[in-house]
């Protein structure tokens, strides 16, 4: 069984954390990192929300927030704030076959030389050596829902330095991330040849994302696909997102509306002060560490019935396209961003 | 001004003999008096070419300005007004121009003032500021749009420097304060329909527009079918009509609305208790946003009439609001600025 490869599934991470020499993002952010792990939990805790509510398209009556820290020790800090505070692309990914993290070292060799072919292809002369583009797969510590889910890989494109000089820094150009958070029913019927790390999050230019999702799929045999997010998981995470406690500055509530069915395009948005919004999801939500469908629609109902006293227009009506609040934010498109 | 238009001015000036420039400069009748006057000719030619050709690019952005311009910045309204008892004094177009200029540049040496009269008795006012230290940065000028027979300017791409527009603009026109409406919007001719108040909407048309063209076509409809809401429907366009008026909307982009006012949900959901306001921001975005507001009725989306906040914005000539509980009636109302 799968599970009793995971002592030497440990021992192979060591060997591959020193991959991650290669490529130094992080400098430059680690005066403002401030990380701790409350806000690495509510970090995983969005990732597994968006995950279960967006993958499986049905929307659970209720939800049971996890109150307690679900980080492993060994969770790298530095690595998690550079996730924060960027926009990243959702795509849902099939079980990859023969995926081994062993061999990340190998991956990153192959995938480089893929992207660096990929970006030649056009260029009528042969470019000196390989344009200076370094790929490097590394894993993502701490990131998981469950003790059973499989290690986060964290994919980076960066572009070499001009300069000659030694300690010149690559520039991060492109980052990607596969994580399986939470997937205990679905990892259970997985045959154990596949990999399963579902949910793909793509920060940077869109062409290196496809290309690195084309070698994904043909080297593993899975599949990626855009990630939309449907006006009720959107009203679910304003909801669920306005109720965390936020240490910091605190920023509105923010739910934008873009109203269909009309010949001009109109959108609406519509900021909440977030002690406000917080106050009014307080009285809503009965059972701490549980949110029903109930409460999400009660919530929304009020926040739309203010709205109609005021304007006469039926909020109910239009299409709910971006929530935002101090946490994170996410447009239905598939986009999200963490903040906190 | 084009790069190869720019190119040949300089090399030009650079060819013909320094006591020739004036004189070539003078036959081509592109630069004013005054600004042939500002031109040095005892300075280095390669410095000499250079203030031609700025010269020559401020003019040529002036005339292309009106046209490119007109739309695409975000235009603000303000209002000026006379103390009590003063009289209007009839208009003099150099003497608006001359204290205008006078007083701005007593406060700023380096700023660029060119004037250009229009028909409808518009004079557009480009203002290019600098530093004490540095010369006007002619890229992002600022324009000031001022109609001498009403109390109304309209001003784009202010940065810094308003407080000494507004005393210049105050001076010269001979008027004592100024302030911002809580109006502004891109298409600065739905600006002017507003405050001109020349839309039409009921019982004011004083300058009415041309009505749009109806479709008056009768559809070949099939007597078995029935409409169910029909006179839902027609109730809906009768009370939108009478809300909207007949004529096309002036067009702005956003309004936006600051409420303070106590949450009250349906009567059933008596959630909040609070005796704080709810505080929250609404804006509203689009290309073209009264007549977008216009068709939410008739789609469905919001109840006819539609809400006074909405519909009164042209009548009261603005677009940011701060609403604020009144007391006693659970209707909020319009607050000043």
């Amino acid at each position: 069984m799968r599970r009793s490869g995971r002592p030497s599934l440990r021992r192979r991470q060591d060997m591959d954390t020193s991959d991650s020499g290669g490529v130094t993002p992080l400098g430059r952010k680690t005066a403002e990192t401030g990380i701790n792990f409350t806000s690495t939990t509510r970090f995983s805790r969005g990732l597994t929300f968006i995950r279960t509510h967006t993958l499986f398209g049905q929307s659970p009556a209720r939800r049971i927030i996890p109150q307690t820290c679900l980080l492993q020790e060994n969770a790298d800090p530095q690595k998690i704030a550079f996730l924060l505070r960027k926009q990243w692309t959702l795509y849902s990914v099939t079980p990859m076959y023969k995926f081994s993290y062993g061999n990340l070292k190998e991956y990153s060799r192959l995938l480089s030389a893929f992207v660096a072919a990929e970006k030649r292809k056009g260029l009528a002369v042969e470019v000196g050596n390989d344009l200076g583009i370094k790929v490097t797969l590394s894993t993502l510590l701490g990131l998981k829902g469950t003790d059973q889910d499989q290690v986060a890989i964290l994919v980076q494109i960066a572009s070499r330095s001009q300069l000659p000089c030694e300690n010149a820094e690559d520039k991060v150009v492109w980052s990607g991330w596969f994580c399986c958070i939470s997937g205990d029913d679905l990892l259970e019927s997985v045959p154990d040849d596949f990999t399963c790390l579902s949910l793909f999050l793509a920060n940077g230019a869109e062409s290196y994302t496809a290309i690195v999702g084309s070698w994904f799929q043909k080297t593993f045999d899975c599949y990626f696909s855009h990630l939309t997010i449907s006006p009720l998981n959107l009203a679910w995470m304003a909801a669920m997102w306005t109720g965390c406690k936020v240490d910091s500055h605190m920023a509105a509530t923010e739910l934008v509306f873009s109203v269909p069915c009309i010949p001009q395009s109109l959108d609406i948005s519509y900021a909440i002060h977030p002690e406000d919004a917080k106050a009014l999801w307080d009285t809503v939500q009965k059972t701490p560490g549980e949110v029903t469908q109930e409460e999400v629609n009660l919530f929304m109902d009020c926040l739309y019935s203010h709205f109609h006293r005021h304007f006469k227009i039926h909020l109910s009506a239009t299409r709910l396209v971006k929530v935002s609040t101090s946490i994170a934010s996410a447009h239905c498109d598939g986009n999200i961003k963490v903040l906190n | 001004m084009d790069e190869t238009v720019a190119e040949y001015i300089r090399r030009t000036v650079l060819k013909i003999p320094r006591h020739e420039i004036m004189e070539m400069l003078t036959m081509w009748e592109f630069l004013s008096k005054t600004q042939l006057q500002t031109i040095n000719v005892h300075q280095i030619k390669e410095k000499i070419s250079q203030e031609v050709v700025e010269l020559c690019e401020v003019i040529t952005s002036i005339v292309n300005d009106n046209h490119t311009y007109r739309n695409k910045k975000v235009w603000t309204v303000y209002q000026m007004t006379k103390a009590a008892g003063e009289e209007t004094d009839s208009f003099n177009l150099a003497d608006f121009k001359y204290k205008f200029k006078r007083s701005l540049r007593s406060a700023l040496k380096n700023v660029t003032i060119n004037f250009r009269e229009y028909e409808d008795n518009a004079i557009w006012i480009r203002i290019a500021w600098g530093t004490q230290y540095t010369k006007p940065n002619q890229y992002k000028a600022t324009y000031v749009v001022y109609h001498s027979q009403t109390p109304y300017v309209f001003i784009s791409s202010l940065r810094s420097s308003l407080p000494l527009l507004c005393q210049a603009l105050v001076h010269a026109s001979s008027y004592h304060d100024i302030h911002e409406m809580e109006l502004r919007s891109r298409c600065i001719d739905s600006l002017k329909d507003i405050v001109f108040k020349r839309y039409s909407q009921t019982f004011q048309t004083y300058h009415p527009r041309p009505l749009q063209e109806r479709n008056v076509a009768p559809e070949k409809v099939d007597p078995r079918i029935i409409q169910e809401n029909k006179r839902e429907k027609e109730r809906i366009q009768r009370v939108n009509q009478e809300v909207f008026g007949e004529g096309l909307q002036p067009k702005i982009e956003f309004a936006q609305y600051k409420l303070e006012t106590m949450f009250k949900g349906e009567p059933e959901m008596d959630i909040l208790t609070e005796k704080e306001p709810f505080r929250c921001v609404v804006k509203f975005s689009s290309p073209h946003l009264l007549e977008a507001l216009k068709s939410l009725a008739p789609a469905g989306m919001a109840d006819a009439p539609l809400s006074p906040l909405l519909t009164c914005i042209p009548q009261k000539a603005r677009n940011y609001f701060k609403i604020k509980e009144r007391k006693g009636i659970l209707s909020a109302s319009c607050l000043g600025p």
